[in-house]
């Protein structure tokens, strides 16, 4: 079931809240995990449950400062009877959102996944300061980006993104290449999404050519930038001594991997007693080369994680925002993430239906491996 | 480098690769002494973090044997083992660097020679090829 929605008073945004309010009053769903504008004016989530409150809602907020993947693996490990909580989130959480339920981390039986288009955001970090006190900012946001705008503010893995529309969603509401003025396209792809579709008045067509047409044209423009941005990252990264030198600056504070919406382990293996090193045994180490650094085994914990997660990750950079000494792990993790995931044909978040690369085999493949 | 003698970090599988090397040593098959070999149940439980912390502790190659496809005692946990190596070489290639240094061959109980050749020609390799990189390498 797929249609444009009208949009009212100019606002897409207040006429996604209002889709919000009509799914709470009429129990279609009990709560919506959503971005939101805290009092203070910081973009935040909130779930929401009393359509009275839905004002603070910001839909359609261009800010991440988590991956909301992160939170719904938080709360909703297990299904509940009495629950139906509609996640509105971007292409990039809705694609963590699939891998950990690929994972076993997120129970899929009381989520509707409602995704909206989305053209690139801003860090949340100092975003209060960007916005200012422009109350429309997000609707303006909205239009400018319906067609591909270039905008070097946005978050770097933003600027490399290729998935402006999500690719696994009940329920999708689109901005790109329509006259968000006036009109949203929205598209139900489950039965799910067509409970909550139910009643709207859509005027009822294919996909417009011009959205077809803006998507790819978005698509392609952020290939560009990304083959443009991995060939600058290649001189500075490639080969043993650069790559130290990259990861020089690591604190091992491992916030890369607390943020990072898959790296899904309850306990890191980093943060367990193996890594406990006693002193005697820190000397011995050092014996080896004459000297270790310190703190030890950065490069270790970046590379291990590389071969964990890269299979899964979906290049939401969002651990790159959360570096305090400013890695570049959005370009890095693009390109290792996309290379490898190539290898075994596989998207991230792709689909529902393709097993985890490292979760499935078989017999008949890479057969030169283990023999030359 | 004329004193330079490669150190492997080798990882054996139970059911196979240890018995073939059992079998070289049994039968006094000769080969270099460079490999360390640590025993493991599986070549699957091998994960990236050993290879790693091998090769960045100064290793100059890892060797990790399994049953021949097919033949794994844990019925697939060679073709998974397989995945994760390309997983692991693509990563590698990904940041420009060496894959061949670690080497993943299925080597079954009954193959002594196959085990004493093969360490021979990763020893002869990896003596062609020179240190890792990381072996003097403190910053890591």
């Amino acid at each position: 079931m797929k249609g444009t929605l009208k949009v009212e008073a100019k606002s897409p945004e207040a006429t996604i809240r209002g889709l919000f309010a009509r799914w709470l009053k009429e129990g279609k769903l009990s709560a919506i995990l959503s971005p939101a504008y805290s009092a203070a004016g910081t973009a935040t989530l909130a779930l929401f449950s009393n359509p009275q409150k839905l004002d603070e809602a910001a839909p359609l907020l261009p800010a991440m400062g988590v991956n909301a993947a992160s939170i719904v693996a938080e709360f909703a490990r297990d299904a509940s009877p009495n629950a139906k909580v509609g996640l509105f989130l971007r292409p990039c959480e809705l694609r963590a959102v699939v891998e950990l339920i690929k994972l076993k981390q997120v129970a899929p039986d009381s989520l509707v996944l409602i995704g909206a288009d989305c053209a690139g955001t801003y860090k949340a970090a100092g975003f209060r300061n960007v916005r200012g006190k422009d109350a429309d900012f997000d609707n303006k946001h909205v239009r400018e980006q319906s067609g591909y705008a270039e905008n070097v503010n946005f978050r770097v893995a933003c600027q490399m993104c290729e998935y402006p529309k999500p690719l696994v969603f009940d329920l999708n509401v689109g901005f790109i290449g329509m006259d968000a003025d006036t009109e949203l396209w929205v598209e139900a792809a489950t039965d799910k999404g067509k409970g909550l579709v139910e009643g709207l008045e859509l005027s009822a067509q294919d996909e417009p050519d011009k959205r077809k047409k803006a998507l790819e044209g978005l698509s392609a423009a952020r290939k560009a930038t990304t083959a443009k941005r991995i060939e600058e990252l290649d001189k500075a990264m490639m080969g043993p001594e650069k790559l130290v030198e990259y990861f020089s600056d690591c604190l091992n504070c491992h916030n890369c991997m607390k943020v990072c919406p898959v790296c899904y382990c309850r306990e890191c293996f980093f943060d367990s007693d193996t890594f406990q090193r006693d002193i005697g045994e820190h000397v011995r180490v050092s014996l080896r080369k004459g000297a270790t650094r310190m703190p030890s085994e950065t490069l270790l914990f970046h590379l291990t994680r590389m071969n964990h997660m890269m299979a899964s990750c979906v290049q939401c950079g969002i651990c790159e925002d959360s570096c305090p000494v400013t890695i570049g792990l959005a370009t890095l993790f693009k390109k290792v993430s996309q290379n490898a995931q190539k290898e075994f044909e596989y998207v991230s978040g792709r689909s529902l239906d393709e097993p985890l690369p490292l979760a499935t085999f078989r017999e008949s493949e890479f057969t030169k491996v283990g023999e030359e | 480098m004329a004193s330079y003698e490669p150190k492997i970090v080798g990882f054996l599988c139970n059911w196979c690769t240890y018995a073939g090397a059992d079998l070289a040593g049994t039968s006094r098959m000769q080969y270099p002494p460079n490999m360390r070999p640590i025993r493991v149940m599986c070549s699957s439980a091998v994960d990236s973090v050993y290879i790693l912390r091998a090769l960045l502790e100064g290793a100059d190659g890892v060797f990790i044997g399994g049953c021949h496809p097919g033949d794994c005692h844990y019925v697939s946990g060679n073709y998974k083992a397989r995945r994760r190596m390309v997983l692991f070489n693509s990563v590698m290639k990904s940041l420009g660097l060496d894959t061949d240094r670690v080497w993943l061959r299925w080597i079954s109980a009954a193959e002594g020679r196959k085990f004493a050749d093969t360490i021979t020609e990763m020893t002869g390799h990896l003596s062609k090829k020179g240190p890792s990189a990381f072996k003097e390498k403190w910053e890591v």
